[in-house]
């Protein structure tokens, strides 16, 4: 939309019933595609500003100017043509049809009785079929669900055409499905239509999903006006609402999804995996097939522990199959799939038992090495173990013993993953579904390095003098393998700031440092590469090749590495020419050459594991510190 | 659609049905040829005839007009009040037409002159409309529509009460014909009544169907109504003047007649399945004039020759009606 005309504008505006004045001095502008959101505690005068502005109110002082005429020397029926009104009236509608209540809004545009012409009946059925709501036509008004009334009522007020939308709490009474639902939809007509929408909302996830500006009204008066970010920042939602301190800690997260990861006077909001998605999705989708009909929202407690409730989207079906989906909400993490509608489509099939299978938009290996095998979807092990026991747990509830088909599928995966290194990695045709606890915690650079550094200086100052890092999840379980969780020694999370961390260990004064980690991690400290994300630089093929060159590999073996998909691939090429161990010695050499640079002045040693092969190798100092960790645990007991 | 032009068929044959049982019923039975000999204008001389023409058929033109003006008086007040239990009736606008017609009907009678039929209007609007105000003013005051109705209820009682003590002082002959207009009844209807009454309805009537499309509007709710664009004041005031008019007409020609305001009304939305005014209007002009015609039927022939008031017999019919709603809406919601 080019078009960003004025189309609503208040100047010194006062607001109130007679004598009493509601709200003052309110100055603000709303151009064609705006969404403004008005918050501000009850009695803070946002419904009657509402009413002004819509012409039902007379402004006390001031005036309202819509596109650009004061809406006083407007008529009613010129104004109904350019502004529409859902307020909080609930409508009375005695013996009419869904499509009667919607064509209502033709008012403005039929004749001296009201009779519909062809081109009205039209404007009425496009609204009603933008809202979702033609289904209800027929529908009696009264017997319908307050959401389904909302849907029906938003068609009702853009059958009135207009360039101006005001809403006044439309998502009071919404359960959060509608609310989403309605949120999506407003912010659709303002981007794509064009229109100019107030909305006045109570729920502030919702305020900052709208995406607009916000207009915060307090005592009478506009006491802020700014973007979401601004808005939220801070605890100035707190003050709006006169709040003690800190009683909005954990309302920044939609969907009622709020876990954070605190570190210095930052917070960070979890999100979840597409593995998560998507084995929520396929629970929501089992539920609809095996009992007719979509649950409100679905949950389930990741492998991580925390639980995730999450309303469905996209919900079909029919009799022989049923399919949703769940919007990834990647929290403050910077990630492609943020965002991202991951479906499950369920159906029955002969053979008991549930299987799992990728559609369009999920990835499939063709390259070995990964986690899966050639052929298979690009759906860990980790995110099938929860979607088997998610679909199992509903046909367990419902007593159901047959067999399960559930496909998963990414709408738009073969776009986002463009954006990743699944092409390198040999998985094609769209995103892997991942995770392995469900989780994601975020990874903005700063705050991370900062939570780094909290969880050292945490471990330090209770005495700790020894600490092992590891980059992420694969580490730990690792860890627990090796049986290196049992020393007491405090394993901190570093991710891929290796060099962040190791500089924050040594500065505290740390004595002894065991890196252990993924071998498509730590490789890259070979290349002396301490951020390990892939955004920095990958050099993993290059590395294994030029130290299996130096070990005297062929060109032949060093061409084939090169054409790897993954470290594990290579792995599998140097076993079978039995060139592994040397490989991995020349390897593990550099990693604690470059580590012992770095973390000058304390012992410092790693460890390098894959998934398939468990040890790789470990540095002499690695060694020699574990020796010593599992001799003292063992004189201790 | 199919249903609405079944629901208005149904309505045109029930009305036809009983203008011809009208017109041939009564102490004095005429056979139907014969009823439409003197309808074309021959015969009009003897008998059978002047008993058709110049009583039953001025009777049964103003039985169907003022019941059909009843309903959608009734219809308007609903929609004003949101609420289907509304009506001249039982809101008092009909007591208090009565009492200012009994009043200056006194007052013309001592004076030694007859009341012109303008007049009587003129006066049972006054009352429709005095009654009307103090109405407004007590739903001012008072959200709930069951006090309200109770309200309306004792407000027809005092109306009711005046009426009968001015009644009983009267000294006059005429006091016997007071005393049943009064009560209600169609009895005595002259050609030169239905004259007066035919041009107020009518324009009332007219005005009334072309106010369908704000009352549309206005059914859903004020918010909405104004949303749209409707000027709230001037609608208002245009529906309370409407109502007050067409139901001060029928009160001013044949006495308060009760509950028919509020059962037409009813029936007639069951009938359509919709509560649209552009199809209620006159879906319920038509529904009360049959109502009434049936209503004054039997008033007339039941124990004929004693004629029962008409309003005797639109409570048997109507009360019951107004009863099951009301009970109907209490299990809905607490009103």
């Amino acid at each position: 939309m080019t078009d960003t005309r004025l189309l609503l504008e208040t100047r010194s505006l006062t607001v109130g019933y007679g004598e009493r004045i509601v709200a003052s001095a309110v100055d603000a502008a709303i151009k064609a595609g705006e969404l403004l959101v008005l918050l501000g505690p009850n009695g803070s005068g946002k419904t009657t500003l509402l009413k002004t502005i819509a012409g039902q109110l007379a402004p006390l002082h001031g005036a309202v100017f819509l596109a650009g005429k004061d809406l006083n020397t407007v008529s009613g029926s010129d104004r109904s043509k350019k502004l529409s009104l859902l307020s909080t009236e609930r409508p009375a509608g005695e013996l009419m049809t869904c499509r009667e209540v919607v064509s209502a809004g033709r008012y403005p545009y039929t004749g001296r009785l009201g009779i519909l012409s062809d081109r009205d009946r039209e404007v009425a059925e496009r609204c009603m079929e933008r809202m979702g709501a033609l289904e209800l036509a027929e529908t009696p008004f009264d017997s319908i669900s307050d959401g389904q009334r909302q849907r029906v009522l938003l068609a009702r007020a853009l059958c009135q055409e207009p360039e101006v939308l005001v809403l006044d709490e439309p998502a009071s009474y919404l359960d959060i499905r509608y609310q989403l639902e309605l949120v999506e939809a407003l912010k659709r007509l303002s981007r794509e239509d064009g229109l100019a929408v107030v909305v006045s909302l109570h729920e502030l996830d919702l305020a900052r999903r709208c995406g607009g500006r916000i207009l915060c009204l307090r005592e009478g008066r506009v006491d802020r006006l700014g973007t979401a970010e601004e808005i939220f920042a801070g605890d100035y939602l707190e003050k709006l609402f006169s709040l003690p301190a800190g009683s909005l800690q954990n309302t920044g997260a939609p969907e009622g999804f709020s876990h954070y990861v605190q570190s210095e006077g930052k917070r960070l909001r979890c999100g979840y995996t597409t593995g998560t998605c998507a084995a929520l999705a396929a629970s929501g989708a089992a539920r609809a097939l095996l009992t007719g009909a979509f649950p409100e929202s679905v949950s389930l407690v990741t492998p991580k522990g925390i639980r995730v409730e999450v309303p469905l989207e996209a919900c079909e079906q029919d009799e022989t199959r049923a399919a949703c989906g769940v919007r990834k909400d990647a929290g403050d993490d910077v990630d492609c799939t943020a965002g991202a509608l991951i479906c499950a489509e369920v159906r029955f099939r002969q053979k008991p038992g549930v299987e799992i299978d990728g559609g369009a938009g999920v990835g499939r290996v063709t390259k070995p090495g990964l986690d899966q095998p050639v052929g298979a979807a690009a759906i860990n092990s980790t995110p099938r173990r929860m979607i088997l026991e998610a679909v199992e747990a509903v046909c367990r509830t419902v007593e159901y013993d047959g067999g399960l088909q559930v496909t998963v599928s990414v709408p738009q995966g073969e776009e986002l993953a463009k954006k990743t290194l699944n092409g390198d990695l040999g998985v094609l045709g769209g995103i892997s579904i991942l995770g392995t606890s469900g989780i994601v915690e975020p990874m903005s650079h700063q705050a991370l390095v900062d939570t780094i550094a909290l969880e050292l200086r945490q471990a330090y100052a209770l005495g700790h003098r020894r600490v092992i890092l590891t980059p992420g999840n694969y580490g730990t379980a690792f860890l627990r393998e090796q049986g290196l969780d049992a020393f007491g020694v405090p394993v901190v999370k570093c991710s891929n700031y290796i060099g962040d961390a190791l500089d924050e260990a040594v500065s505290l004064g740390y004595e002894e440092l065991l890196l252990a980690g993924h071998l498509g991690k730590l490789i890259k400290l070979a290349g002396g590469i301490m951020n390990t994300h892939s955004r920095q630089a990958d050099c993993r093929r290059e590395l294994i090749t030029a130290h299996a060159a130096v070990c005297g590999g062929s060109r032949e073996l060093c061409q084939a590495l090169m054409e790897c998909a993954t470290t594990d691939a290579c792995l599998e090429l140097l076993e079978r020419e039995g060139r592994m161990e040397q490989v991995m010695e020349s390897l593990i050499g550099e990693i604690g050459k470059h580590l012992q640079k770095r973390a000058q002045g304390i012992q410092a040693g790693a460890m390098v594991f894959s998934n398939e092969r468990g040890l790789l190798g470990v540095t002499p100092e690695a060694k020699t510190m574990t020796d010593r960790w599992r001799m003292a645990a063992g004189e201790g007991k | 659609m199919r249903r609405t032009v079944a629901a208005f068929g149904v309505l045109a044959l029930v009305l036809a049905l009983l203008l011809v049982l009208n017109l041939n019923m009564g102490s004095v039975s005429v056979p139907p040829g014969r009823v439409l000999e003197i309808l074309m204008g021959h015969g009009r001389s003897d008998t059978a005839g002047k008993i058709v023409f110049t009583i039953r058929l001025p009777r049964l033109i103003a039985a169907a007009v003022l019941g059909g003006a009843l309903a959608v008086a009734g219809f308007l007040l609903q929609t004003f009040f949101a609420n289907p239990i509304a009506g001249p009736f039982v809101l008092g606008i009909s007591s208090g037409s009565k009492l200012t017609v009994a009043l200056s009907m006194i007052w013309c009678l001592s004076a030694g002159r007859t009341m012109s039929s303008a007049g009587m209007i003129l006066s049972a609007f006054l009352g429709a409309a005095t009654a009307m105000g103090l109405i407004l003013l007590i739903s001012g005051r008072v959200r709930k529509m069951s006090v309200l109705v109770i309200c309306g209820v004792m407000i027809g009682y005092i109306c009711s009460a005046v009426t009968d003590f001015a009644v009983t002082f009267a000294d006059d002959a005429n006091i016997v014909n007071l005393h049943n207009w009064s009560r209600g009844s169609f009895s005595g209807m002259s050609w030169s009544s239905v004259r007066a009454m035919l041009p107020v309805a009518g324009i009332a009537l007219i005005l009334s169907f072309l106010l369908s499309k704000p009352m549309s509007a206005y059914q859903m709710g004020e918010q909405y109504a104004r949303n749209l664009g409707v000027d709230l004041r001037k609608f208002r005031v245009a529906l309370i003047l409407l109502s007050s008019v067409l139901s001060a007409c029928v009160t001013a020609f044949a006495g308060p007649i009760s509950f028919l305001g509020v059962a037409a009304p009813h029936l007639m939305k069951r009938l359509l399945g919709t509560a649209k005014p552009i199809l209620m209007i006159p879906a319920c002009f038509l529904g009360g004039a049959g109502f009434c015609l049936l209503c004054d039927l039997l008033a007339r022939t039941l124990f004929a020759p004693t004629e029962l008031s008409i309003s005797t017999v639109t409570a048997v019919f109507g009360a019951p009606i107004v009863i099951c709603m009301m009970v109907a809406r209490g299990r809905e919601r607490v009103a």
